[in-house]
């Protein structure tokens, strides 16, 4: 099994084709916009819906927003990459003078007309990209509003226009969340017509192609190994001269956080503790495999290993099937994401939560709004969120990347699909996995100077220039691009433990 | 077939009818319907792990269209669900078919189909630019000999055709927005003898703007005028329909060899006007027609769905297999095509008779020859036609190759894929 924490090859930088060009479309809502990150915009947008969420879904109009002129803040303006004509002759044969003629008579055709016209510099055709990205985008909200208020044929008329123009190929980081979430709301769209609601993805469906792209973001971007490598260290202080420890994973996948762990284990001074595992997902072969992994690493590090697979969502578990033992510290860990539905019922498992008592809960949660919320609130904070990331990848990594093009359509497509899917939200408002901690009377442990330590060591990994951003509030550490923040870990223990 | 598939096939198949009888109970109560219908089809998608079985999208849309032709509410309602579930235009071959394929089910059996076209259609030209459409298409040109393929056999039936004539007028009816003619001008700069005067007439059919045709025509005067070919550039537009075509809106000449360049075109013309339409082109008493045509049956299925939907997937299938090992994963351009068959696959499906707009009702070689054949006879491609064909192909990725047509009235040359034969070229003259 690969170490998750080796450090990951230096990222390649493609330089994207000639960028895709389509002639501007008009807009009700015209904006002012230089080029800037669609996420200063989404942040924007952001915060002039909040201010208007006394208005029901009737009085939400996007002219309110319209005569805004956003001047985007002091930061510095990333310039897109050179676009370079990335075609080359390379396999076409060379052939004898005729073959080359041929294809030279079309080529050399175009050459010399375009060597008459006046070609726009690059920066103009980022700035036209970025513009019509943001026209895009605003496009997508008034489909939104349309489908918070259930006119579906407008919705559909909007996406019709959306799903045709957007590429997910594009340049522009805006366009390409366009494309992803126009074909997530036309999902909705189409499921409501035919009469039903939609629903979340089930975890065993293509499963293997989504746990590659896990695994592929985790090596283009820091999240992943920001939530693994802060509650990593969060749980090893908790385990502070500790002799027999149980983690509780509620959603292991492949148990990619858990090498780092061991290995820091058994190197403690007082030697490794016995080391009690267990896992929760919902398919027992996927655990089972996942076990035979982590026990062959263990082994290998000396360290005495039990591990125990349940093959159930933590809100489906009979908790009789969690066993504690008298003596051992427990740690609870769960990172939070959108590819299905992998908590159940959320009452149930906070439930299992106080029964186990933990010394430690490590959460790590995406900074959206909850999935029990109203549509449209939640597909603003999906939006925001979403187009950070895309963002992200974007500074990195060139439009035609096969990792990032991966990465946003087996993972992300799905878990904007998912999140603008209806349903699961049949529980009363549920505030978020934080506020519910706290009602249940579970106490925040402030994350320690270890953890920050550890999340700039991971960021140090990337290349520095980077817009990533740690912040530190509350007692928690939240990883995020710019000014926004997406993964928020906090560290939790049980009130009904004295130590 | 493996056991696993099997096993996973009767798993889905089994779900599938007990659905069903769930559906014919729970009429009464939409709200327990529409939970059964999420809960089981949930589950059937699970037996459909896409990375196991391939080829699942095939299967599912045959279901699909049989349920829609036995008007059987029920059934289209859960097979465009699963559809709906599975499909995305961003993934592969399979995700992509269904995703396209859903939208034309989706239009026939709501009766949507002509509204969504036009919506489409509008959308489709306001956002492509002259630029846009053109990349597209030399792109396509570079990676697969797809259209270039017509092109070459044409040009060098054209070419044997006007030899020795003086005053050459080609009809050029085709949507590659002349990429064709560089080639050829070439060759007659080339010639032994003197170079002839060249008049090129293009037809446009509605939706190519009258500035990419002003910007196509400056671009070939001035080639013509660099190779050193007398050079008269004209457009024919003005029209909604090819079939309303007649010979003096070309302007022929007396004294002048005329070729007429087919390239996709008939296909455009309606179903009724074809013979008309191949009359009026043998009264222009052309030196030569050529023919270029996709190798696809839309016609003689019209009224009947399902085979018509068979041999749309068929053929489909075919094309964006072929175009996603031609691009690269992330191509624009690729996505461009796509979404141009999706437009055609969603006229031919879901568009009542023509009124959809542009027809798209193609038709294979062997029809065509049966319609060509009384006012036309054909021509064979001479040896250097074929061999510029072959080395044509070379340049590309293997998976090409060329094959005769085969039977006694058969004419003309395949282009195959895998062994498919996917566009055919022919050339005629007028008997």
């Amino acid at each position: 099994m690969k170490r998750s924490f080796e450090m990951h090859g230096t990222l390649e930088l493609i330089h994207p084709s000639e960028q895709w060009d389509c002639a501007p479309m008009s807009f009700k809502a015209a904006r002012q916009y230089t080029g800037v990150d669609i996420s200063d915009f989404m942040e924007h947008v952001a915060r002039q819906l909040s201010e208007n969420s006394e208005n029901t879904a009737d009085g939400f109009s996007m002219e309110s927003l319209s005569n805004e002129t956003f001047t985007p803040s002091n930061r510095e303006y990333h310039p897109r990459k050179q676009a370079r004509t990335y075609y080359n002759n390379s396999d076409i044969d060379g052939g004898n003078a005729e073959e080359l003629q041929w294809i030279n008579g079309t080529q050399s055709y175009d050459n010399m007309i375009n060597m008459t016209k006046n070609k726009s510099g690059d920066h103009h055709h980022h700035h036209q990209n970025d513009q019509q990205g943001l026209s895009l985008i605003t496009l997508l909200m008034e489909c939104a509003v349309a489908i918070s208020v259930d006119n579906l044929e407008e919705a559909n008329k909007m996406l019709l226009e959306l799903t045709q123009i957007a590429s997910p190929y594009s340049a522009s980081c805006a366009e390409r969340v366009v494309a992803y979430f126009a074909k997530a709301m036309a999902r909705r769209v189409m499921s409501s017509c035919l009469g039903g609601g939609t629903i979340m993805y089930s975890p065993l469906l293509q499963t293997k192609a989504i746990l590659s792209a896990f695994q592929t973001f985790n090596t283009i971007s820091p999240f992943i190994k920001f939530a693994h490598f802060t509650a990593n260290q969060a749980i090893l202080e908790a385990f502070h001269q500790r002799d027999r420890v149980h983690i509780i994973d509620l959603d292991i996948m492949q148990g990619l956080q858990w090498p780092a762990l061991f290995h820091i284990l058994a190197t403690r001074p007082e030697g490794p503790p016995h080391v009690r595992m267990t896992a929760m997902g919902t398919s027992y072969e996927a655990l089972e495999e996942t076990g035979r992994q982590l026990s062959g690493f263990a082994r290998r590090l000396g360290i005495s290993f039990e591990f125990h697979p349940v093959g159930r969502k933590p809100g489906e578990v009979d908790p009789a099937m969690v066993q504690t033992r008298r003596g051992e510290t427990i740690a609870v860990h769960w990172l939070q994401h959108s590819l299905y539905d992998a908590i159940g019922v959320n009452w149930k498992t906070m439930r299992l939560l106080e029964m186990i008592a933990p010394r430690v809960i490590t959460l790590v949660e995406q900074e959206m709004p909850p999935h029990s919320g109203q549509f449209l609130e939640r597909f603003v904070g999906a939006l925001h969120y979403y187009s950070t990331i895309f963002d992200s990848l974007g500074a990195t990594l060139g439009c035609e990347d096969v990792n990032r093009h991966k990465v946003e359509h087996w993972m992300l497509e799905r878990e904007i699909n998912n999140v603008l899917a209806v349903g699961g939200g049949e529980e009363e408002m549920f505030g978020g996995w934080r506020t519910e901690l706290v009602r249940r009377g579970f106490a925040q442990v402030p994350m320690s100077g270890n953890s920050m330590t550890q999340a700039q060591l991971i960021l140090n990994m990337f290349p520095a220039m980077h817009g990533y951003t740690i912040q530190q509030g509350d007692g928690t550490l939240r990883l995020g691009w710019k000014e926004t923040g997406l993964y928020t870990a906090s560290v939790w223990t049980s009130p009904r433990l004295m130590r | 077939m493996d056991i696993t598939l099997q096993a996973q096939e009767l798993h889905y198949l089994t779900l599938s009818q007990r659905q069903y009888s769930h559906e014919q109970e729970s009429m009464q109560n939409p709200n327990h319907h529409h939970q059964q219908h999420q809960i089981t089809t949930s589950q059937t998608l699970e037996s459909i792990d896409p990375s196991a079985s391939g080829k699942w999208a095939e299967k599912l849309l045959k279901e699909c269209a049989k349920a829609i032709s036995e008007k059987d509410s029920g059934k289209i309602h859960h097979f465009l669900w699963m559809l709906n579930e599975l499909a995305s235009p961003y993934g592969d071959c399979d995700q992509k078919l269904a995703y396209y394929f859903l939208q034309a089910f989706f239009c026939k059996a709501t009766e949507s189909g002509e509204r969504c076209y036009k919506t489409l259609i509008s959308v489709a030209e306001k956002s492509h630019s002259f630029e846009s459409a053109r990349k597209v298409i030399l792109k396509f040109q570079e990676v697969s000999p797809w259209t270039t393929f017509g092109h070459v056999a044409s040009n060098g039936a054209i070419l044997e055709a006007m030899d020795g004539e003086a005053k050459l007028h080609i009809i050029d009816i085709s949507s590659t927005y002349c990429t064709q003619w560089p080639t050829l001008l070439e060759a007659l700069a080339t010639r032994n003898d003197d170079t002839p005067h060249l008049r090129l007439t293009v037809v446009v059919t509605a939706g190519t703007g009258g500035s990419v045709m002003k910007e196509i025509g400056q671009r070939m005067e001035k080639f013509a005028r660099l190779m050193g070919v007398p050079f008269e550039f004209n457009v024919v537009s003005g029209f909604s329909r090819l079939g309303e075509l007649k010979e003096e809106d070309f302007g022929v000449r007396d004294d002048e060899a005329v070729a007429v360049n087919c390239i996709g075109a008939l296909r455009k013309v309606s179903v009724i006007e074809r013979s008309s339409f191949i009359r009026m082109l043998h009264r222009l008493r052309p030196k030569v027609v050529t023919v270029v045509e996709e190798e696809a049956d839309f016609t003689s299925n019209l009224d009947e769905f399902i085979a018509c939907s068979e041999e749309c997937l068929r053929f489909y299938s075919i094309f964006f297999e072929m175009l996603e090992e031609s691009f690269v994963p992330t191509s624009n351009e690729r996505l461009m095509l796509e979404r141009e068959s999706s437009r055609s696959i969603l006229s031919v499906l879901a568009c009542e008779g023509e009124g959809g707009g542009e027809c798209e009702r193609r038709e294979k070689g062997s029809q065509w020859c049966e319609r060509l054949t009384g006012d036309f006879s054909p021509m064979s491609f001479n040896d250097d036609g074929v061999d510029d064909v072959k080395a044509l192909l070379r340049r590309y990725r293997a998976g090409w190759a060329l094959l005769p047509a085969q039977g006694t009235d058969a004419s003309g040359l395949y282009l195959t894929w895998k062994d498919e034969p996917v566009v055919w070229a022919s050339a005629w003259k007028p008997s």
